[in-house]
């Protein structure tokens, strides 16, 4: 009697077992039974961050930058003459990171953190004491950057990004105080009209140009229906044209405004100068070629021409705007030639 | 008598047992709809490894007005293999506490294949976490169950 219970519970099982292998059988299906559904208990959705063919997200990134030689001129301060001297190279790594550390359907959120220095190579250096100080210590930043996007629903969207930059002439790991933390927040309220197009308006108080400056933004990311070309930029900090070769080669014409002011300790007393900040902006150019060398791992080589926008000293991280406040010292840079390479790790 | 009780009731909980472990692992089969809303993936189990096809694109065909096909895929041969039915989760194997691990997923805009961990975060919830070689290196899509409506 036992063995006929047993023989039947063993029976129940093997039918369950095989009445599941049934059910999970490939067979031709009729996909048009999708068309027609609804997201369970009613839930909303929402956009993404991101247009078809938008280059990938870089994880880590680690570059190399190099410009070539140029000349530059130290005006009037003080007892100082003016000078004129040659750079034969400005050059440095450049380490960024941009992790998504909350992914969920209704908000993003990245944080990455960056390292930057430029180390120059001037001729007779010690003949003014920015060039001396610049040979001799070169200009850093060290920052974080948060980007949070909020889509609204499937159409309209806010990203807003902050970056806490710790500029200077200061040497790691002896940081500047954190009181000069320089804070360049962004806010965009946007609208992505398909998978292929978005854009958005808003603002950001900026030291692109070198200095603290307020500015309207215009976010405008597009892909063209043949998915060959596109557009990838945040006017006026940086545009782009894409070339989609293939999803694992990209190139990109376009331009970049580069810009940070720099707390120079090593300048503290100059020429009774109590608070010297350095503004350094730059207009880039540039070619960029990327290419997966490796399944994650790509390569991104870019060259184009530096142009400079500020290189003027002030006393003090005073707001200009777009008034004409005269600087402490003004100085010129000539154009230079300049690459950048690197090696990224990129996101799913 | 009393042994063929008690017999019955040890084989009546193993299978209890059995059977909510079932219930349980199976609780990721259905129609999920990934976070960007372009595809709907219909997670199957086939022995005891969970996979996922394509069976909706909110654009089915391309540019030229064809269906579309793998055409991103780094193997050639399988450049031409219809997008919709294709398996993008592969293998996965429940490993309790409503994760699936072990598996693959793949994602055809980019033509690259993923490690992947599955969490059912609620019943009509999975956060789909693909990433490379070690989580950290990864993104997270949340896919919602959708309810198919009958004709």
């Amino acid at each position: 009697m036992i063995r006929l219970q047993l023989a039947s519970l063993l029976v129940v099982f093997s039918m369950t077992l095989f009445a599941q292998e049934s059910d999970t059988t490939v067979v031709e299906e009729d996909f048009s039974m999708y068309d027609d559904a609804e997201l369970a208990d009613g839930a909303k959705r929402f956009c993404t961050n991101k247009v078809l063919d938008q280059s990938p997200n870089k994880l880590i990134s680690l570059g190399y930058d190099f410009q070539g030689s140029h000349d530059v001129s130290f005006g009037p301060w003080g007892s100082l003459p003016v000078s004129s001297l040659r750079v034969k190279s400005a050059q440095g790594i450049r380490i960024n990171s941009n992790f998504p550390v909350v992914s969920r359907v209704n908000v993003l959120l990245n944080i990455g953190v960056n390292y930057w220095e430029t180390n120059y190579q001037i001729e007779s250096s010690e003949s003014h004491p920015i060039s001396s100080s610049l040979q001799t210590r070169g200009l850093r930043t060290t920052g974080v950057t948060a980007t949070l996007f909020k889509p609204l629903n499937e159409k309209r969207f806010v990203l807003i990004q902050s970056l806490f930059d710790l500029n200077g002439d200061y040497f790691l790991p002896d940081f500047q105080s954190l009181s000069y933390t320089r804070v360049s927040p962004t806010f965009v309220y946007g609208w992505k009209k398909h998978d292929r197009l978005m854009y958005g308006f808003g603002f950001s108080r900026t030291y692109r140009v070198g200095e603290p400056n307020v500015i309207p933004v215009f976010m405008y990311n597009y892909t063209a229906p043949s998915r060959k070309w596109g557009i990838e930029s945040v006017f006026p900090a940086r545009a782009n044209f894409r070339r989609t070769f293939n999803t694992r080669t990209l190139a990109f014409f376009g331009y970049e405004l580069e810009g940070q002011t720099y707390r120079m300790s090593s300048l503290k007393g100059v020429e009774g100068i109590a608070n010297p900040e350095l503004r350094r902006s730059e207009l880039r150019i540039r070619m960029t070629f990327e290419r997966s060398i490796k399944n994650f791992v790509w390569l991104s080589a870019q060259a184009g021409l530096r142009y400079p926008w500020n290189f003027n000293l002030d006393d003090g991280n005073i707001f200009r705007g777009f008034g004409d406040t005269p600087y402490t010292l003004e100085n010129d840079l000539q154009n230079a030639f300049y690459f950048n390479l690197s090696v990224n790790l990129v996101s799913p | 008598m009393k042994k063929r009780l008690s017999l019955l009731g040890l084989f009546s909980v193993l299978f209890t047992i059995f059977s909510f472990g079932q219930v349980e692992s199976e609780a990721i089969l259905g129609v999920w709809e990934s976070g960007s809303g372009k595809a709907r993936i219909k997670i199957d189990k086939v022995g005891d490894k969970f996979n996922g096809r394509i069976v909706w694109l909110r654009e089915p065909k391309d540019e030229s007005g064809k269906p579309k096909v793998d055409k991103n895929n780094p193997e050639e041969s399988l450049r031409s293999k219809p997008l919709l039915g294709y398996s993008m989760l592969k293998d996965f194997l429940y490993k309790g506490e409503k994760i699936w691990e072990e598996g693959t997923i793949y994602d055809p805009e980019s033509g690259s294949t993923y490690s992947c961990t599955i969490t059912l975060t609620d019943e009509n919830t999975l956060d789909v976490r693909g990433f490379i070689g070690v989580s950290l290196f990864g993104r997270t899509d949340v896919w919602k169950r959708v309810i198919i409506k009958k004709k």
